[in-house]
């Protein structure tokens, strides 16, 4: 399966910044050097309303704003309704993984996650 | 005359309880707000240092990357020289390890979100310890304003001082007091 075009867009948002860097190293590593980043979901969602993105990777647990919230923002807006989510988070149990899905993201990791796997799930939300 | 007297009998077996109350609680109150505060301040300086280091783990990590990428970069201009078979295999194979040890180093650096997975159990040790916290100005509270006519306005002035000083980074015995007289006078 054929990973997205090099050049596309993609907004990485975290509150940690050693996980921001990390999501970044391996997109870079994939190929990916359009990269901005946001620390919670409320500037996520400001900078998603002022630029274009073509993806966007989230944490779930963040200060002001989360990731879910952030999901169901995207989803509500019109001009932003179709953009992939992936999100990326130490939440694990079954019921957060459907309450991910229920809010509308394109595919879910659970933290510690290798390399392949992010590769892996982006191919799935692009195919 | 008599009636008086048992007013003050009693009033004086009020006081006693009351200061029995008082120094019941001053202790708990004095070692407590110190307490919290202090490991509070700890879980914050543990998520920092624990930050720091990954950011250090992360720069020498990506030298390390830096170095084979160059690495990888010589070996493939050998290859292009068109060497004798022998060397050829052994520069192939040193590339192919090299990119081994690329792929371990992203491997390496991909492990480092403990930080996240440890702060957010971190984050939730300190909504534990804020819970702790909020429990401790009710406990207080209700010890001090159990049995008093008290108006909701004073009860929520104590609570608000109760946990204003057990949010400060370190609280002295002396506002302890100060706050036990200030509950005397309110409490009259």
């Amino acid at each position: 399966m054929p990973l997205p075009p090099p050049d596309i867009r993609i907004l990485v948002v975290d509150d940690m910044s050693t996980m921001r860097r990390i999501i970044r190293t391996i997109l870079n590593q994939l190929g990916y050097t359009n990269i901005e980043e946001a620390e919670n979901g409320k500037q996520a969602l400001a900078k998603l309303r002022s630029e274009k993105f073509d993806f966007v990777i989230t944490d779930w647990n963040m200060p002001e704003m989360d990731g879910l919230q952030l999901v169901k923002e995207i989803r509500n807006d019109p001009d932003l309704k179709h953009l992939p989510v992936l999100m990326v988070t130490a939440e694990a149990k079954k019921e957060n993984v459907l309450e991910a899905l229920k809010a509308g993201v394109n595919n879910y990791i659970v933290k510690p996650f290798t390399p392949e796997v992010l590769k892996e799930k982006m191919e799935k939300i692009f195919k | 005359m008599k009636e008086i007297e048992e007013i003050v009998k009693e009033l004086i077996e009020n006081v006693r309880e009351l200061e029995r109350v008082i120094e019941n609680i001053k202790k708990p109150v004095a070692e407590s707000s110190q307490l919290l505060p202090e490991t509070a301040k700890n879980i914050k300086d543990v998520m920092a240092y624990l930050e720091d280091t990954s950011h250090s783990i992360m720069n020498l990590l990506e030298k390390v990357n830096e170095n084979s990428r160059e690495i990888g970069k010589e070996v493939d201009f050998l290859i292009s020289l068109n060497p004798v078979p022998k060397i050829k295999d052994r520069l192939l194979r040193i590339k192919d390890l090299n990119d081994k040890n690329m792929a371990t180093v992203l491997e390496l650096y991909t492990h480092l979100s403990f930080h996240d997975l440890a702060g957010q159990q971190l984050k939730t040790v300190m909504d534990v310890l804020e819970r702790v916290k909020s429990t401790l100005v009710d406990v207080i509270v209700s010890q001090m304003t159990a049995g008093r006519d008290l108006k909701e306005e004073q009860v929520s002035g104590i609570k608000g001082k109760v946990s204003e000083l057990l949010s400060r980074d370190r609280i002295s015995q002396e506002d302890v007091d100060r706050l036990f007289e200030e509950f005397g006078s309110q409490g009259g």
